[in-house]
């Protein structure tokens, strides 16, 4: 937003108009034509920290700054994914998050309410090990804060109806990370990188789901407890104001959170590992490859940072120059460092194009080899340090940023004048000391190496560069014989399709938000399948029509939309066991463009069919089908498992029905089909990666 | 190479158009704000000067973090343009980060990202800038750069090609393949009429014809016009020492030739011209929208502040009373959002616009009703105290909030010189700000959001074709 202004003050500046220069240029200061060195860098002016602890426990670290009168914070309590009992692994997260929707005498909306028109911010985070409030306060709200963050740690209301908002757009986060291939990536090198150390355990949908209100008030009655808490205060506020506002908001806030848990050290690895995560019909490769490194205080982190900004740390480094610029293998290579407060690590990765999957993997370790084996030139050295350096400045020019510094450096452990002196020690990294920390730092040969695509395409690649082992995006073991599903010809009994016209209801994370109608009619060589949904009062919307033949095999499909203003469409046609044609089709970069030219296994059925073919399956508990399924987004056919996952009792509008419950694995996103177990056998309603839901309205 | 974002048109483009998320049926109960009134932002100490080729300098010196600012507004923008030259002032600032005489392609970001800095430029309707923040030892290198664009840069047929082709796909894909915008940005220059003040009844981004027709010559003499260093204003915020500075500014620009005075901009429009209504097809729109401009006068007006406070009070946030009555209420619309000057300050006539989609099944002109019930509410009644102090809370916070940065600092002190006429109103304007009563919002509503004052556009979403 603009800055908005006010009038012009009456009659001339203030300020003198000086019209000649300051000083007459020096005889020997010429224009220079190449740029001027750099300045030497002076010792860093970080204020210094008043730190004690208040009578409850809590520690307290102020950094006191009365140039502007605003006030930032931090409250940091161990209370991060390390302490998450297993089963409820994503419950520190949605505790923060809550922390704020209801707390004291306040409901969600009041707290908002309060903060902003204080003009101010509050929000809570957690990460692998702390649980964190942070926010900032104009000065003389400094006693709101400490109000709101008072109640906030002892007095959340945990309401349920913020439960259960958070809960939905807890799984709608989830879902979507399960159709994004990097998200994928990072979750499976998580979980092989630390094994059971709970640095490795994510939240799913079943541990999202069953969080409870009384495992929140517990986790939060005994992990929040100001005894090993960090509180920094960073801004216009003494010590005598926060020592006078802690006495009355926190006083009786009070005792140790519960003893750590005890679990395993993370698995050693002896020799690389190749984790290739199957997702079907991917057409790029997300290359993650790392290794465990060392505590956050350890004497080469300095030497470690450079090697790393050598590396990969971001547009102007190696992996970059090389897999982006000179072989045009990716659109971003980069590298980084992960330092908690336990033993953290090093990672590179890479998006590359399905073909080049090995070759840039090959080109990745290499990279990493030769920062242990090649002392790195001066040049590029310099450059490297050069940013590092030049840039910490600008990471401390806020309170808010101070605190969050202050806040990294006391949680670590790390010294006292670990600040203070971070740029010299940067700049005294030579290019022995960062290839001797480079061996230790990044370890090719003990590598833990994962890459999300399609194994059908990649994976004999990556077997003659290491051993493979085959999961699915779920991290479920997968065979090498797998890689190829069988899809069976399928047992389409279409003796039952009759003409009908089926209307369902869009729902929206449980709101109404449009209509979809789906009609099959009868015609010369066969059926036509045609569809109109609008979501959202046309944001979303798309008509089909699909021309079959007498068995549901498809022969033509034609599709329109509009996604938020943008045109997608679909045109193909299917003939001699290959599909032709165009699509445009939403993807996260906006509308992309699709040639179809795909050949289709015998028994393909068109993804815009399901509806009317899934009843026509043979369908019990346990039973199993994979069909291979062609989608116009994508280009190609793709195998679809169907499983049986249970029988449920389903209410929509059209009725209550006992369903079987049938989930769809191999596609982008998990979908669930609601098949009656009764006869004839109808669809009644399909949930779209658990946030969108379609239920038959009659 | 679009690795990063290099130029941004201000303003609008941050415009949230609220998605169909659910709102919460009723509001909580409202507590009272508390009273604004509590410090102000610390004292910016300034020191200005100008250098005998009329470039003016303003120091800012701050030693509380270790990181200067090098910021420099050109006093061009959209309405320096003359009819078939639009866009040229948007194209221009590509242009600037094409090399120069001692400046490879591509290496302004690269010198930039190894010193530890960061960079940019944007184009408005009244100006157009350059900044770079950079840790204090390199204040030369922030220097330098901007000095060798200013006195070297390499204006060539193949730059300008591959910048034209640049600007048009931004146009593309930012403003003609998005819902609404393209028609706001339209509406806002057509609340001006471009006979008798082109300078602001033309659109920021320019059109495709005249982006096609700009030749290299074009391009050079409007280098040479604006680009001099008496058209120029250079600001340096933060960690350095005045006299080491003052000299470097000396050596790299003082040998810069000055110009002849820019023809002075012409601007001749009366408010309250009589109530204009128009209806518009938006091809990439799918529900139908209004898009309501009132003309205001330029950001030095004494009636501005409270121009401000009613922007956030009527339709900023969720809290605001459009949002609150005709989304959230009457579920009459997908989101609504007031605007203040959406295309940056001026010196010259400004727009207050409202924007609002509608539900599905809403026509346009009953959204169109809603709104004007509202503004007619806070003409006939006012705001209370509560959402005052709370919108004067909000402003306050902001304006500390952007002086913690040097950048922030270093833009507020151009925006007080540029559109206040003096560099010292970034210290004493927001006691305007907060001396504004209730009863200054109220009359402002009054005097300038009134029918005959008003552009009002109706936004219909294509016809469906026919089954």
């Amino acid at each position: 937003m603009t800055r908005p202004s006010s009038l012009r003050r009456a009659g001339a500046t203030a300020l003198a108009l000086t019209a000649v220069a300051a000083s007459a240029p020096a005889a020997d200061a010429q224009y220079p034509t190449k740029p001027p060195a750099a300045a030497a860098v002076q010792p860093a002016q970080l204020p210094p920290f008043q730190e004690e602890v208040l009578p409850n426990g809590l520690r307290v670290v102020l950094v006191e700054n009365h140039r502007d009168p605003i006030v930032a914070f931090r409250l940091v309590l161990p209370a991060g994914r390390l302490y998450e009992p297993k089963g409820k692994e994503g419950i520190s997260e949605m505790a923060a998050g809550l922390l704020t929707k209801g707390a004291g005498s306040r409901t969600a909306d009041q707290v908002a309410e309060a903060i902003e028109g204080a003009g101010g911010s509050l929000s809570g985070a957690a990460d692998d090990d702390f649980l964190a409030l942070t926010g900032s306060v104009l000065a003389d709200q400094t006693a709101l804060a400490f109000q709101l963050l008072g109640d906030a740690v002892a007095r959340p209301a945990f309401p349920d109806k913020e439960i259960d908002l958070l809960r939905t757009q807890t799984l709608s986060a989830l879902q979507l990370e399960q159709s994004q291939p990097a998200s994928i990536a990072a979750r499976v090198f998580a979980a092989g990188l630390y094994g059971d150390h709970p640095y490795g355990r994510r939240p799913t949908p079943e541990t999202v789901r069953a969080i409870t209100k009384a495992d929140l008030t517990a986790f939060q009655q005994t992990r929040l407890r100001p005894r090993g808490g960090l509180l920094v205060i960073a801004g216009d506020v003494t010590l005598e104001q926060v020592r006078a506002l802690a006495a009355q908001h926190l006083a009786g806030w009070t005792g140790y959170p519960a003893a750590n848990p005890a679990f395993g050290a993370p698995p050693t690895r002896a020799r690389p590992e190749i984790v290739l995560v199957h997702r079907p019909g991917s057409v790029q490769s997300n290359i993650v490859v790392g290794n465990l490194t060392a505590g956050p205080g350890d004497p080469q982190v300095f030497a470690a940072m450079v090697a790393n900004k050598v590396l990969g740390g971001g547009s102007d480094a190696r992996l970059f120059d090389i897999l982006r610029e000179k072989k045009g293998w990716t659109y971003g290579a980069y590298s980084s460092l992960a330092r908690p407060r336990g033993t953290g690590y090093f990672n590179a990765t890479a998006e590359v194009r399905t073909e080049v999957t090995d070759s840039a993997l090959v080109e990745l370790l290499a990279q990493l080899r030769r920062l242990g084996n090649e002392p790195v030139p001066a040049t590029e050295l310099e450059n490297a340090k050069g940013a590092l350096v030049g840039i910490f400045p600008l990471t401390v020019e806020t309170a808010q940023q101070v605190a969050e510094r202050v806040a990294f450096v006391k949680t670590r452990g790390l010294p006292g004048d670990y600040l203070q002196t971070y740029r010299t020690r940067l700049s005294g990294v030579t290019a022995p000391t960062l290839q001797v920390a480079a061996r230790r730092w990044v370890r090719p040969q003990q590598a833990l190496v994962v890459v999300v695509g399609d194994g059908q395409k990649i994976h004999q690649k990556l077997a003659a560069i290491g051993s493979v082992r085959i999961v699915t995006p779920q991290g479920d073991a997968m065979s090498v014989a797998d890689l190829t599903p069988r899809a069976s010809a399928v047992a389409l009994d279409v003796s039952r399709l009759a003409a009908r016209r089926d209307s369902f209801v869009v729902r929206v994370q449980g709101n109404p938000m449009g209509a979809s109608v789906y009609e099959l009619a009868k015609d010369a060589d066969g059926w036509v399948v045609r569809e109109a949904t609008t979501i959202a009062g046309g944001m979303i919307q798309q008509n089909t029509t699909l021309r079959t033949d007498a068995s549901l095999a498809p022969r033509a499909l034609e599709q329109r939309g509009k996604v938020q203003g943008r045109d997608t469409k679909a045109d193909v046609t299917f003939a001699g066991g290959r599909a032709k044609g165009a699509a445009q089709t939403p993807s996260p970069q906006g509308i992309k463009d699709v040639a179809v030219d795909a050949e289709l296994p015998a028994g393909t059925l068109d993804d815009n069919a399901a509806a009317f073919a899934l009843p026509l399956l043979r369908w019990a508990p346990g039973a199993k089908h994979v069909v291979s399924t062609f989608s116009a987004g994508k280009g190609v056919a793709v195998p679809l498992t169907y499983e049986v996952k249970g029988t449920e009792s389903v209410t929509v509008p059209a009725g209550t029905f006992e369903a079987f419950r049938i989930e769809q694995s191999g596609g982008d996103q998990p979908i669930a089909y609601f098949v009656t177990t009764a006869a004839p056998h109808r669809l009644v309603r399909i949930v779209v990666a658990n946030q969108i839901e379609m239920a038959l309205a009659k | 190479m679009t690795r990063r974002s290099r130029t941004r048109l201000a303003g609008l483009l941050a415009v949230p158009l609220v998605a169909g998320a659910p709102l919460p049926a009723t509001l909580a109960a409202q507590q009272p704000a508390p009273a604004a009134e509590g410090p102000l932002p610390a004292k910016i100490p300034l020191e200005r000067y100008q250098l005998p080729n009329g470039l003016t300098v303003i120091l800012n010196e701050d030693h509380s973090a270790q990181v200067v600012t090098v910021d420099v507004w050109y006093d061009v923008g959209a309405r320096n343009e003359r009819p078939g030259r639009s866009g040229f002032a948007h194209l221009f600032e590509h242009m600037m980060f094409q090399g120069s005489s001692n400046v490879k392609k591509g290496e302004h970001f690269q010198l930039v990202e190894r010193a530890g800095g960061s960079m940019n430029g944007s184009t408005q309707i009244d100006r157009t800038n350059y900044f770079q923040t950079l840790p204090s030892n390199r204040l030369n290198l922030g220097l330098w750069l901007e000095a060798d664009r200013m006195r070297s840069l390499a204006v060539t047929p193949e730059n300008l090609k591959n910048q034209q082709e640049a600007v048009k796909e931004e146009r593309r894909l930012r403003f003609d393949n998005q819902p609404y915008i393209g028609t706001v940005l339209l509406s806002l220059a057509a609340a001006y009429d471009p006979k008798t003040c082109f300078a602001y009844g033309h659109e920021l981004i320019g059109s495709m014809d005249d982006l096609n027709a700009a030749k290299v010559e074009d391009v050079q003499a409007f280098f040479k016009q604006y680009y001099a260093p008496n058209n120029a204003t250079l600001v340096l915020t933060g960690d350095f020492q005045p006299a080491e500075a003052k000299r470097l500014i000396t050596q790299y620009f003082g040998d810069i030739a000055r110009v002849d005075a820019p023809p002075p901009v012409q601007c001749d429009q009366p408010f309250n011209p009589g109530e204009q209504r128009r209806r518009v097809t938006d091809a990439k729109a799918t529900l139908p929208a209004t898009f309501t401009v009132w003309r205001i006068p330029e950001t030095k007006h004494a009636d501005t502040p409270a121009l401000q406070f009613l922007a956030t009070i009527l339709g900023q946030g969720e809290s605001s009373r459009l949002n609150k009555a005709i989304a959230r209420e009457a579920k009459a619309a997908l989101g609504l959002q007031t605007f203040l000057n959406a295309v940056g300050p001026t010196r010259g006539p400004g727009t207050f616009g409202v924007l609002a989609i509608a539900n599905q099944g809403v026509p346009a002109d009953s959204l169109d009703r809603l709104i004007a019930r509202e503004i007619a509410r806070i003409a006939e009644s006012g705001v209370t105290e509560a959402e005052l102090a709370k919108a004067k809370n909000a402003y306050r916070a902001s304006t500390i909030n952007t002086a913690q940065t040097s950048l922030g600092r270093a833009e507020a002190i151009h925006h007080a010189t540029m559109f206040l006429g003096d560099p010292e109103a970034v210290n004493t304007d927001i006691r305007r700000y907060l001396a504004v009563t209730a009863a200054d919002v109220q009359r402002v509503a009054k005097a300038y959001l009134r029918p005959e004052n008003g552009l009002f556009t109706l936004i219909t979403p294509p016809e469906a074709p026919k089954p």
